[in-house]
């Protein structure tokens, strides 16, 4: 550290101006090459992956003319045929139960996965971990695509694979959320001779009820957003029309599909996230 | 023979760390109502945590009606906790249950697990909360959630929670610090006096010495994790005082 004597404010004693800099050696030489690295990085992509930047410039007109020669008007007397409505349903069940079932096993297993509270850190912890972050690690589609193939087309393998996804979705938060109690009241419940279910019963589950609901809301919002999609790999409902009328090129059925999907995510979203703000009001 | 008996006890928090406790040797009787002193990180809570292992010693003895605490069973240990009431300084209600709820939860250890499970606890058990909450006078808030009480009152609820075990020691943890004067004489003469009641020996850790010689038959004074002082209230004088806290007291 350098001193220097120079500034005397008011004409009293020397005060020493001492050295001080936001910017540090190696801090802002880290900081400053990761910033350009990244950068470097993005342009390289550009030109590696021949982004023409300029074709977005004609993005609006191409869309609009797309949707104007193909798609327009859409056939929206579908929507009220009795055989989509059923299959509307259906995507709706399918995503009832996969998050049902998938909440159901998601809720011991977040228990098993959280390192505080886990009953037995040898072995049920990483069974915990592993199970959903197996769940995790595979894209829903991907899940169901593989249970097409292993238990034939349907609702069957499409609910399946909805509950393997709100394994690792739930699972997760679900975990995190039993890492972040306050252990106070654990201490105080296994003090009076409780035993691990009953610690879990007395001072976890009172603590992350809340936040558990939330996360249940949150997860029934996804899984039918994803419930919608996954009939197109073979799981019955919605998805199944859309793949249908994909491949046999009737566009204008294909418009209707994606509004009515589009406009059942958006009413499962508002609704969604109007009952997670209730239950965060109950604290 | 002394219902506790601590013989030589050290603990560690890692293999590696500095020893909290070093060899600290202690004796519970019968109607004791004995305080542990001592500054900050002098290892008070260690040292009560350790007798119903929420910590594990690294090494010692801890003879509860003259059986070893240290080498009991995971089974064992839950019946011999359900046994040992425990009172805190920042009260561990579970803040989202009802003050009832809280209470009965003090006999999860002698309940079936189902039954706790779904809270069907037993007619005498649930007149036996009532009673209690009668007793710390908190009749009136018996559907209140805990977290809607004042200080004072949710200890009052730890102190019903602990009696609720029927417990044969109790273990109470700088139970007046999270409190203002006037409620924590009140509550330090609540548990004097519940424990005269119960016939319940209690180890009270409190760093508050003028407490401590005001409510307390016996003393232990703890620095650094070694035993400076064991003795009769009326043998601590003010030189012992300032040797535990280092420091001239007033």
């Amino acid at each position: 550290m350098q001193y220097m004597a120079t500034h005397r404010p008011g004409g009293g004693q020397p005060v020493e101006r001492r050295k001080w800099s936001r910017f540090r050696y190696p801090d802002t030489l880290i900081s400053f090459g990761v910033q350009l690295g990244v950068l470097v990085f993005l342009g390289v992509s550009l030109v590696y992956m021949d982004v023409r930047l300029e074709r977005l410039l004609e993005f609006g007109q191409r869309f609009v003319a797309l949707i104007a020669d193909r798609y327009y008007p859409p056939e929206l007397s579908l929507l009220s045929e009795a055989r989509y409505l059923q299959a509307i349903l259906d995507t709706m069940q399918m995503a009832y139960l996969g998050t049902l079932f998938g909440l159901l096993l998601a809720a011991p297993l977040a228990w098993f996965a959280s390192f505080n509270m886990t009953p037995n850190r040898r072995f049920l912890y990483p069974f915990g971990r592993l199970a959903i972050m197996g769940c995790r690690a595979v894209h829903e589609m991907i899940w169901t695509i593989l249970l097409v193939s292993i238990l034939g087309f349907g609702m069957l393998a499409g609910a399946l694979a909805l509950t393997l996804f709100c394994i690792g979705f739930a699972g997760k938060l679900m975990s995190e959320e039993i890492e972040a109690i306050d252990k106070g009241q654990v201490e105080a419940i296994r003090a009076t001779g409780a035993n691990e279910l009953q610690v879990f019963a007395y001072a976890v589950l009172p603590q992350v009820r809340v936040a558990w609901t939330g996360i249940a809301i949150y997860t029934w919002d996804v899984a039918f957003r994803a419930a919608t999609v996954v009939g197109f790999f073979g799981a019955g409902g919605m998805g199944w029309y859309l793949q249908r009328y994909v491949q046999q090129l009737e566009s204008q059925r294909v418009a209707a599909v994606l509004i009515s999907i589009v406009l059942l995510v958006t009413v499962s979203e508002v609704v969604s996230a109007w009952a997670r703000a209730r239950v965060a009001q109950a604290k | 023979m002394p219902i506790l008996d601590v013989q030589d006890l050290t603990v560690r928090y890692s293999r590696t760390g500095p020893e909290i406790l070093k060899g600290v040797s202690l004796q519970v009787d019968a109607g004791d109502f004995c305080a542990v002193i001592g500054p900050s990180g002098a290892g008070k809570s260690t040292l009560i945590r350790c007798i119903n292992r929420l910590v594990e010693p690294i090494s010692g003895r801890i003879l509860l009606y003259g059986e070893d605490v240290t080498t009991m069973p995971t089974r064992r240990l839950r019946e011999t906790r359900r046994h040992i009431g425990m009172i805190f300084q920042e009260f561990n209600l579970v803040n989202r249950m009802s003050v009832m709820d809280n209470v009965l939860s003090g006999r999860l250890g002698s309940v079936g697990t189902m039954r706790s499970l779904f809270k069907l606890f037993s007619r005498e058990d649930i007149e036996r909360a009532l009673t209690l909450l009668d007793r710390v006078g908190l009749s009136d808030h018996v559907d209140k959630r805990a977290d809607q009480l004042s200080g004072g009152q949710r200890q009052r609820v730890g102190i019903a929670r602990a009696l609720m075990q029927d417990p044969k020691l109790l273990l109470v943890d700088e139970p007046t610090s999270s409190l203002d004067p006037k409620i924590a004489r009140e509550v330090m003469t609540l548990i004097r006096d519940v424990a005269r009641e119960f016939n319940v020996p209690a180890l009270v850790n409190i760093h508050d010495v003028q407490l401590a010689t005001e409510f307390c038959n016996k003393i232990i004074g703890l620095q650094g994790g070694v035993k400076m002082f064991d003795g009769p209230t009326e043998k601590l004088d003010r030189k012992m005082l300032e040797t535990i806290y280092a420091m001239e007291v007033l």
